[in-house]
């Protein structure tokens, strides 16, 4: 006979419970946003689709930053070069929207690769200096391969349509399927969301995986992760092309929504959105990410175009810069964290301290 | 290289050498700041922008420039130690937690840009030239008394810095508490206090370097975005704790990323490209750069 | 009167607490040494009582209440700590450590105190313009102490000086610190694996274990002590 601790409240209904628990942010969230543009108008409903982009990028940053520890400040190159990959897919292939985003997702996978590998060598602040070089000299490289990206003019997502018995280029349109009832706005969010959400899902998958134990265990201590069997070099590399490869969906993202990109699009701030993003959302979360863009739309869309007066635009990044440090000084993780603390708080003033009782069995 | 003129070439040259003083100038603050507290400031542009604005808005109101300068270099420093103490020593040791030293330079980074435009607006402000607009003929070569005059006061720079560093207790106190802060504290040395004057010697130096190319470049809250890349490349190159280093970095990358764009026709639109690529393979082949100490390979 | 007088001293590392309500003092001129195992809390104790670590608890230094005072208030007050490892600032050459010992010095006898130190330690002497880690282990901890004394301490915290160096370097090192602290008049609190050197070189000793103080003697009675010579004293002396 023997005599094991248990948990009183373990059960196979309280797994059942526990799980549901889990599952029911995320059921409220995704319900929610479904909902969003039943209630607001379709200038709002268009803003908001502006968000997901950046919480897309966000996200994939994340997960080379907040879960893998490898600061970069340069994801916003990675971003505008996904976002060109899906121009010029599209203005190829006569509009095919999703081929676009899957191109955009393989060459900024590529190029994570490519910039992942000195990254083995270097690190730390070092890392973020050579990525925030990378960013600043991004929309030169726009401007200096003119005869593909369109230079300081831009590029347009376009087909060609008959107009007078001609072909001509016309900017592509979103309608919305006729089945759906929806206004082409309406459409826009919801294909946006849509993608957005199977990236959160496989990045969540993927950070329970093992693999996802690996990105965070080298983070943690890259010695004891190499001791331990992890492929250091490899999950590092992986985790760069990855990320990108996020970082790209986002940019494509970004091109479907705006139909039109201009290096002025890939300046240096983008990049460190991102980071504030995913630094206010809460670092090594998966939500974090979309949280910290909301945030920073809201800052953005919000405030500063609805609230604040001309003269006091600039507040904006004056406000998220404060915000930023405060966050860093009083809680590090984010506003998820706090969320997180919360929630503990919670729970344990509502739930007795889990006793212990002695099962036989 | 069709059409290669030796006085063409040399004219970009004397650009590139008056563009390398500013990064020098700036470089000179990054190192200061490196060797004191071991972190990249990436809000150390923004410090200079703003400390530059000060000196338009002391000239504006009717001081002359060399005095407005002064007190421009001391507002930087009070400014640069302020945020020091309130904002950067909090978070803790840049080694250990990279991320939130990086979070918290650009959080200024983004602040104090913002904070620039909200006080002076987002349009450009004219920035007399402290060494007026003439210039000296040397042959066929044009050389600006501005470009002169900025080699001049980084010579000046270089030789304070020198002179403070090996010559006074402060600059003894400084050297000590970069290589060794718990010894030096031990010692009676008042750490956090010592740290507090690198920044504020870094900030002066860049109050120095802004009001030198804000003539040519217009004074706007942009005014050092570009400027900070290239001298993180200059003291990348140089090493990031070597104040030669910063100087010879700096000349080097500002003649450079001047004259290359000219004849390569494949960097004509880039010329922050040749600056990247330096950071680039110092980082990957040599990380101490050409005169830092070999301890900097902790990369 | 004790020079320095320590008080249910609670201290550690963030969350983690390492000493426990400790007490202990020293008197003017004293030495005395803290004997512990491993982790005991020794070297806490000590950055405790230079102002290293946050600590609660009451110190009486000098006759005044210096808790939460500042590391380098305290050097200034007349407290010198010779960390474990030496210490000694590697880049700066030797006379340049020795000119930060005396950094909280208002007199104005520094550089003369830098020249007759030269002359204490004759090797040091010789390698004045070299960069202090050059230098041998046993240099390296000679140069500390002087660093240490150059500040004129009322008290000399020393921290497992004999740590990495040959023994009979390290008998060395005793001796001229023993020379020293008996020349100036120097309170030493000393921390040591070698018991049997610190015992020779301390008056009294006090015995830490998980951060509190559970036994104190002479140096005579503590190596008398049956449990002390099996746990701290290799068996037999």
């Amino acid at each position: 006979m023997t005599t094991t601790d248990v948990p009183v409240s373990t059960s196979v209904a309280g797994d059942r419970r526990a799980m549901l628990m889990r599952l029911a942010p995320w059921a409220v969230i995704i319900a929610a946003l479904f909902v969003l543009p039943q209630v607001l108008d379709d200038f709002w409903v268009s803003r908001v689709t502006g968000w997901i982009p950046l919480a897309v990028a966000a996200l994939g940053l994340n997960l080379l930053t907040g879960y893998n520890g490898q600061i970069s400040a340069g994801h916003g190159a990675l971003f505008g070069l996904g976002a060109y990959a899906a121009a010029l897919t599209i203005n190829a292939r006569e509009g095919n929207f999703l081929l676009g985003i899957l191109v955009a997702a393989v060459v900024c996978f590529f190029a994570g690769i490519i910039i992942g590998l000195p990254a083995l060598r270097i690190k730390g602040l070092y890392l973020a200096l050579v990525t925030l070089s990378v960013a600043t000299l991004f929309p030169d490289l726009l401007k200096q391969f003119e005869s593909i990206t369109g230079g300081s003019q831009g590029l347009r997502i376009t087909s060609s349509q008959e107009y007078r018995g001609e072909l001509q280029e016309f900017l592509v349109e979103w309608k919305a399927p006729s089945w759906s009832g929806l206004t082409d706005t309406q459409w826009k969010f919801y294909v946006l969301l849509v993608v957005a959400i199977v990236c959160f899902l496989m990045v969540r998958n993927l950070v329970n995986s093992r693999m996802g134990r690996a990105i965070v265990a080298v983070r943690d201590n890259e010695v004891a992760a190499e001791v331990n069997g992890v492929a250091v070099a490899r999950v590092k590399v992986i985790t760069f092309g990855l990320s990108s490869a996020l970082a790209g969906v986002g940019g494509a993202l970004f091109a479907l929504k705006e139909l039109q990109l201009s290096p002025n699009s890939f300046v240096l701030t983008i990049s460190l959105y991102f980071l504030v993003a995913v630094v206010i959302g809460g670092p090594a979360t998966v939500l974090g990410p979309a949280v910290g863009a909301v945030v920073y739309g809201f800052f953005n869309d919000v405030i500063n175009q609805e609230v604040l007066p001309e003269r006091f635009k600039p507040a904006t990044p004056l406000i998220l810069g404060v915000a930023l440090i405060l966050l860093m000084l009083v809680a590090p993780g984010g506003i998820m964290g706090l969320v997180r603390q919360f929630g503990a708080w919670l729970s344990r003033r509502r739930t007795p301290p889990p006793i212990t009782r002695k099962a036989s069995s | 290289m069709i059409g290669f003129q030796l006085s063409e070439f040399l004219q970009y040259g004397v650009i590139g050498v008056g563009n390398g003083a500013l990064y020098a100038m700036v470089g000179l603050g990054l190192v200061v700041i490196y060797r004191s507290t071991g972190l990249l400031n990436f809000s150390q542009g923004e410090i200079a922008m703003f400390s530059t604005f000060v000196v338009w808005q002391l000239h504006d109101l009717g001081f002359p420039l060399p005095l407005a300068l002064i007190a421009g270099m001391v507002a930087g420093a009070l400014f640069g130690a302020v945020v020091f103490r309130v904002a950067v020593q909090p978070v803790g040791d840049p080694h250990t937690k990279p991320l939130a030293v990086v979070i918290v330079t650009i959080g200024l980074f983004l602040g104090v840009n913002a904070g620039a435009q909200l006080i002076w607006g987002t349009g450009d402000r004219n920035m007399p030239k402290l060494f007026g607009g003439g210039a000296v003929q040397v042959g066929d070569l044009s050389i600006a008394w501005q470009k002169i005059g900025a080699v001049a006061v980084l010579a000046v720079e270089v030789i304070v810095l020198y002179v403070v560093f090996r010559r006074t207790k402060l600059g003894l106190a400084m050297r000590a508490v970069a290589s060794n802060p718990e010894s030096s504290a031990l010692s009676g040395v008042p750490v956090s206090r010592i740290l507090l004057v690198g920044w504020g010697l870094a900030a002066a130096l860049g109050a120095v370097a802004g009001t030198f190319a804000a003539p040519d470049r217009g004074l706007n809250s942009s005014l050092m975005l570009l400027i900070l890349v290239y001298s993180f490349a200059a003291i990348t190159l140089g090493g990031f704790d070597s104040l030669v280093g910063a100087v010879v970095g700096g000349l080097v990358v500002g003649v450079v990323t001047e004259v290359l764009p000219r004849y390569v026709s494949f960097l004509s639109k880039m010329p922050l490209a040749p600056a990247f690529v330096l950071i680039l393979l110092v980082l990957l082949v040599k990380p101490e750069g050409l005169f830092g100490s070999k301890q900097v390979s902790r990369v | 009167m004790s020079l320095l007088e320590v008080k249910d001293l609670s201290a550690g590392y963030g969350p983690v607490a390492v000493l426990d309500g400790l007490s202990l003092t020293v008197a003017e001129g004293e030495a005395v040494v803290i004997l512990g195992a491993n982790g005991a809390g020794k070297t806490t104790t000590l950055r405790a009582i230079s102002g290293m670590l946050d600590a609660k608890g009451s110190m009486v230094f000098d006759g005044q209440s210096v808790l939460g005072a500042r590391p380098d208030k305290l050097v200034a007050r007349g407290i010198a700590h010779v960390p474990q490892g030496r210490g000694t600032i590697v880049d700066l050459t030797v006379e340049e450590n020795l000119r930060i010992g005396g950094y909280a010095r208002r007199d104005g006898d520094v550089e003369a105190d830098i020249d007759r130190w030269c002359e204490v330690f004759p090797r040091l002497g010789q390698r004045r313009t070299q960069a202090a880690g050059s230098m041998s282990g046993g240099e390296q901890q000679m140069l500390a102490i002087a660093r240490a004394f150059m500040s004129k301490p009322k008290l000399l915290l020393l921290d497992e000086p004999s740590l990495g160096l040959a023994p009979l370097v390290t008998r060395e090192v005793f001796d001229r610190v023993g020379e020293l602290v008996a020349e100036t008049n120097t309170a030493v609190l000393l921390v040591e694996q070698n018991a049997n050197l610190a015992l020779d070189f301390a008056a009294r000793g006090y015995v830490l274990e998980s951060g509190r103080i559970v036994g104190q003697g002479t140096a005579d009675e503590l190596k008398a002590d049956d449990s002390i010579r099996r746990a701290y004293l290799g068996g037999d002396l």
